[in-house]
């Protein structure tokens, strides 16, 4: 399981990176590991306003549907729209598959930091 | 650790609020707390999270018959409900979701009735080899549900009918539906009836838990809350204008001449539209296309549409409409 320590990392397991006041989120190999197989990724649209701790989406995998929860509030920039076509992308690269990106920010949810995050999961098992 | 169990039993069959009641149950839900949730809905096709409705299911036909579509916050495919089906849902913290618990639930009510059942793959319960239980879930972020049929008595001719998509071409992304072998528990015990097995899931429940079951009643309900999630669910948004695009095809042949369209929807919307004709004398192809671009993607607004666009055959596309 993979943890990288230049994230951040949301309870709901979303990562998030911010980087010149535009974060991108996505969900972490934890995240993706208990999915199971992503079969359809449901992304908002550009110019979407998005709230900390709310739902912006949602992961359909042969276990669940699961809501991806926003770790900030702000505005929807870019969606990675290859997840229309290769959902499994989620599975194979969680850090790199990444989901939205969002600008504007005037809020976020609190946060963990890599080796809190790990420890977390490590609790929910 | 689930130390408190509650029973809740609606009492209408209408599904926007069966599903809305569901939602509410779910937000409600606290730690240590597992809720199951029994109710019916008359005459409806339910379809999956993620699927297209017209792909699905025969809209048209069910919303002729007074039946309707409802969309659920889970994932996987179409089923159909009538009164001979009972709907079960385990609502629970995400933490305290166990879902061979919740199984063996549903296994202990049929078996009951000295009917066999199987779990097979991550879905359904079978007996025999044919299905009479279709499961699936959803999480929060916070709190799970995890529900299914129960088939009793349902009207398999109309399941068919519904569920069985139509014969024009659509083209999509998203979760397609699985056929199965199905059977009515009613087939395989007399003795099963909607009632029964009610008291038999309730039964069940509380022997698995090993714990007493408290009955919710209607008071637990905040009422303008599920009536803001009804409206939700009966949205036409909600049900049909989903962001994810498809397109959908249809041809045919008149004594005037063959024609064909193709219409490219978004949000439930036509974006774009492209209608090909061998009629030789027939030029009307672009004023067509320019009608049907910003109709919604339903009957009612497409025949509209034509209407207005005095091409002339207006009743053989009409005719085509059909199969929307």
């Amino acid at each position: 399981m993979l943890y990288p320590a230049d994230l951040k990392y949301s309870k709901t397991h979303e990562w998030v990176d911010v980087v010149s006041g535009v974060a991108t989120v996505g969900i972490s190999d934890f995240a993706q590991d208990a999915l199971g197989d992503v079969v359809f990724v449901n992304l908002p649209a550009v110019g979407d306003e998005v709230v900390a701790g709310e739902s912006f989406g949602d992961v359909e995998s042969v276990k669940a549907v699961s809501d991806l929860i926003c770790p900030v509030t702000g505005v929807v920039c870019a969606v990675n729209e290859e997840l229309d076509d290769a959902p499994e992308n989620l599975n194979k690269d969680p850090y790199g598959a990444w989901i939205i990106k969002v600008k504007d920010i005037t809020d976020e949810e609190e946060l963990l930091d890599a080796a809190a995050y790990e420890a977390f999961c490590a609790e929910e098992g | 650790m689930i130390e408190k169990i509650a029973l809740y039993e609606s009492a209408g069959y209408d599904p926007y609020r069966n599903l809305a009641i569901e939602q509410h149950l779910l937000e409600q839900v606290k730690p240590g707390e597992c809720i199951l949730y029994l109710w019916q809905n008359q005459n409806t096709v339910v379809i999956g999270r993620n699927q297209n409705a017209w792909k699905e299911c025969r809209t048209s036909l069910l919303e002729e018959e007074g039946g309707h579509l409802a969309r659920r916050l889970s994932g996987g495919g179409a089923v159909f409900h009538d009164l001979g089906n009972l709907n079960f849902t385990f609502l629970v913290p995400q933490t305290d979701y166990d879902l061979d618990r919740q199984f063996s639930v549903i296994q202990e009510a049929v078996r009951s009735f000295d009917i066999p059942a199987e779990k097979s793959g991550r879905n359904d319960v079978l007996s025999a080899g044919r299905k009479f239980s279709g499961n699936a879930f959803y999480r929060n972020g916070t709190q799970a549900y995890h529900h299914g049929t129960l088939l009793v008595d349902v009207d398999m001719q109309k399941m068919g009918r519904y569920l069985n998509p139509s014969k024009a071409k659509l083209q999509s992304k998203g979760v397609d539906s699985v056929r199965s072998r199905v059977v009515n528990l009613r087939e395989l015990n007399p003795d099963v009836t909607i009632e029964s097995l009610k008291s038999a899931m309730a039964d069940a429940f509380s022997k698995v838990y090993g714990l007493p079951l408290e009955y919710l009643s209607e008071d637990a309900l905040d009422r303008d809350y599920v009536e803001s999630l009804y409206q939700q669910n009966s949205s036409w948004e909600w049900l049909y204008g989903q962001k994810i695009p498809f397109t959908f095809e249809w041809e045919e042949r008149f004594p005037w001449g063959g024609i064909q369209i193709a219409l490219q929807v978004e949000n439930g919307i036509v974006q774009q539209a492209k209608v090909y004709s061998d009629a030789m004398d027939w030029c009307l192809a672009p004023k067509l296309e320019t009608a049907l671009i910003g109709s919604r993607f339903s009957k009612e607004a497409l025949r509209e549409r034509i209407t207005s666009s005095e091409i002339g055959v207006e009743e053989d596309l009409y005719q085509m409409l059909e199969t929307v």
